[in-house]
């Protein structure tokens, strides 16, 4: 098991939390709550050492894409890239739901 | 999460929307929830990653518009396996429902079980969270149908599955199995002759919802289908309390026994027509065929295995031979102690025994259901006198592994020893286990772990633990060593007595004591202790709280008292 963690810059602010995926084979688990700063911090705790390079290309892109002054927690058993970008784009839905 | 009916699977459906879809709609509230945060403190400390929820989804809602608690374990979080947490939220929430229940509010709980049964990676923390469930079940019963649900595909084994056979309805797909040993640990234990861990049509005509339905151990059989699962439960809360629970009727399941002969093979086939539930089970010859079963016994008895189990039976009854009808290789006698007047039971080895798989003193089928029917014999004769107290002395090296253990369901036979003590404790028979050597796995969840007290000698050949250290370096693929070094840092999962001491669920250690060749003064003392035990319980209350309030729990079990304080608190807010 290894943990990681990440910060950036946000602007925009969220009302709601939200929980989505388990920690299972090849997938997992993201918890989303609100930041009171305009900043975005990101814990993972991942099953599969050694990809913190991969994981910095996919929040990069995520809070290019999302923008979102956010804590988030991921418990991460093995999933791939992908899975792990659906999930978060799963996420922000629930937000906006 | 509201529109439930939309999605036809229901084994598709996470733990949480498998929770929200058997409640009435749109009354789904979650209670210590992944924002709650309580999660496994052990796992991380193994470099395992922890879930927020460790797995399982506890909520309130209505069914039929009564108060409802459904619990859903996530099979794809390890293997929906029973950790310290995990376990204590489905204990917690079960104690909060007999509580309403108690106090004149119906509760209805539902539980949805995935799980392979007791999480490796915490051992002994998962097997008492399961006697704490178990115990919490066979009480709530009495005042409302308890309901549990195997959908699959994950099925139901190891201590959970014996959970699943105390409920008052079960209900199962066919994608869903029961078992108590699943086939990998088997063919570890007896061998790929005895069960093929690779032949699924096997394991599903063995264990599967449909062959268990058809032969009398699953009261409902359901398509995967959500709607189909919500009226199915509805139908089973609206049924009438069962007084005589499946694991409460002992003559009924020894007599179905007593027309297998293990010498010649039986299959899931042959089972439904020897079983079937189109075979009508005349009272008549329930005692004819028992009294055939006890003959059986009496032609296989011998007693030349000098067990811990037979040694310290032998020691405080002064009986060396067991006349009490049952198989031989479960020992019981009465005998005065002091001012009281005790009934002991242990199983012990018996190289003769019918079946193969349960010769070296395992709990098989026969053990089981005989210790179940000495136990019941006994709260029958005291209904109306003074409750005897009954002491389970304990040296169990494990349940029997076995295929025709699974087919003719030894996770009913368990069900049935630890349905028996919990309604003798319930009944106000002081329960005392007295642990002598080994107390392993299912066999201690049914002979031993429903007492009010445990006992324990303090010798390095007092062992509890869920698996043998082989098989768990199997199962967990983790080497002796590695096991070794996690057991430093986390009692539970170590094997010896003062480990498990550390967990507060130990009323006494008992030191100085000769395990193997006890000495008059050794039987004195333990005489003594037992009649101290059994007169504080005599003053206590019925159910298990006390494995929580010693110092050593409090410490040694931290996270699960600080689960219930917090589930309470969230209970009806």
């Amino acid at each position: 098991m290894e943990q990681l963690m990440f910060e950036y810059n946000a602007s925009k602010k969220v009302s709601r939390r939200a929980h989505v995926g388990v920690a299972g084979s090849g997938d997992l688990e993201i918890l989303i709550e609100p930041c009171q700063e305009l900043r975005a911090y990101v814990v993972i705790r991942t099953q599969s050492n050694g990809f913190e390079e991969t994981w910095k290309a996919v929040l990069d892109r995520f809070f290019t894409i999302y923008d979102l002054a956010v804590s988030i927690e991921i418990n991460d058993f093995g999933a791939t890239p992908g899975v792990v970008s659906l999930r978060l784009a799963q996420a922000v839905e629930v937000l906006q739901s | 999460m509201n529109h439930i009916y939309l999605k036809h699977s229901f084994i598709e459906l996470n733990a949480r929307e498998k929770a929200a879809a058997v409640l009435d709609p749109d009354t789904f509230r979650e209670i210590l929830g992944p924002f709650d945060r309580l999660e496994s403190p052990h796992l991380a400390l193994q470099s395992i990653v922890p879930q927020s929820d460790d797995g399982v989804v506890i909520a309130r809602g209505f069914i039929n518009g009564d108060s409802a608690v459904v619990i859903a374990i996530e099979g794809d979080f390890q293997g929906g396996g029973i950790g310290e947490v995990s376990g204590a939220k489905i204990a917690a929430a079960l104690e909060q429902a007999l509580k309403d229940n108690e106090g004149g509010i119906r509760t209805r709980p539902v539980l949805l079980l995935e799980t392979g049964g007791v999480r490796l990676q915490e051992g002994n923390y998962g097997l008492l969270a399961i006697a704490e469930i178990q115990a919490a079940i066979v009480s709530l019963r009495r005042y409302v149908p308890v309901v549990c649900v195997v959908s699959g595909m994950i099925g139901c084994f190891g201590g959970m599955s014996i959970t699943a056979a105390l409920c008052t309805t079960l209900i199962m797909t066919r994608q869903g199995r029961l078992e108590l040993n699943g086939p990998e640990v088997i063919e570890q234990e007896a061998g790929i002759l005895e069960f093929d861990s690779r032949d699924r049509q096997l394991i599903w005509s063995t264990v599967g919802g449909e062959q268990r339905f058809e032969t009398g151990f699953a009261d409902t059989l359901v398509s995967d289908d959500v709607a189909e699962i919500y009226e199915a439960v509805r139908d089973a809360c609206q049924r009438e309390v069962s007084l005589e629970a499946r694991s409460s009727q002992v003559e009924r399941f020894l007599s179905r026994l007593a027309v297998i002969d293990p010498s010649t093979p039986v299959d899931g086939s042959l089972l439904r027509t020897l079983w079937g539930r189109d075979q009508k089970e005349d009272v008549s010859h329930t005692e004819e065929r028992l009294r055939r079963l006890e003959e059986v016994w009496l032609q296989t008895e011998t007693n030349d295995v000098l067990s811990r189990g037979r040694k310290w039976f032998e020691a405080l009854t002064g009986v060396t031979k067991s006349e009490k009808g049952g198989a031989p290789s479960v020992l019981c006698a009465d005998a005065s102690l002091g001012e009281e007047y005790v009934r002991y039971i242990s199983v012990v080895p018996n190289p003769a025994n019918r079946f193969p798989r349960a010769r070296h003193g395992e709990v098989g089928l026969d053990e089981g259901w005989t210790i179940a029917r000495y136990v019941r014999d006994t709260i029958q004769a005291d209904q109306d006198g003074k409750r005897r107290a009954i002491v389970a002395i304990v040296d169990v090296p494990s349940q029997a592994y076995g295929y025709r253990e699974e087919l003719l369901g030894i996770h009913l036979a368990c069900a049935a020893a630890a349905d028996a003590y919990a309604s003798a404790r319930l009944a106000g028979h002081p329960v005392i286990a007295f642990l002598v050597g080994n107390a392993i796995s299912g066999a201690f969840l049914a002979h031993g772990l429903q007492a009010n007290r445990i006992l324990a000698l303090d010798d390095p050949d007092v062992v509890v633990q869920v698996m043998s250290q082989k098989s768990a370096a199997r199962v967990t693929r983790r080497c002796i060593e590695e096991l070794e070094e996690v057991a430093a840092k986390i009692p539970a999962t170590a094997y010896d007595i003062r480990s498990f001491a550390s967990l507060g669920s130990l009323h006494e250690l008992l030191e100085d004591v000769a395990a193997d060749e006890p000495a008059q003064s050794d039987i004195d003392t333990v005489k003594r202790k037992i009649i101290n035990t059994i007169s504080e319980v005599r003053s206590s209350a019925r159910d298990l709280s006390n494995r929580l309030v010693s110092d050593h729990a409090q410490k040694g079990r931290a996270a699960s008292i600080e689960v219930r304080v917090r589930l309470a608190a969230q209970w009806n807010s």
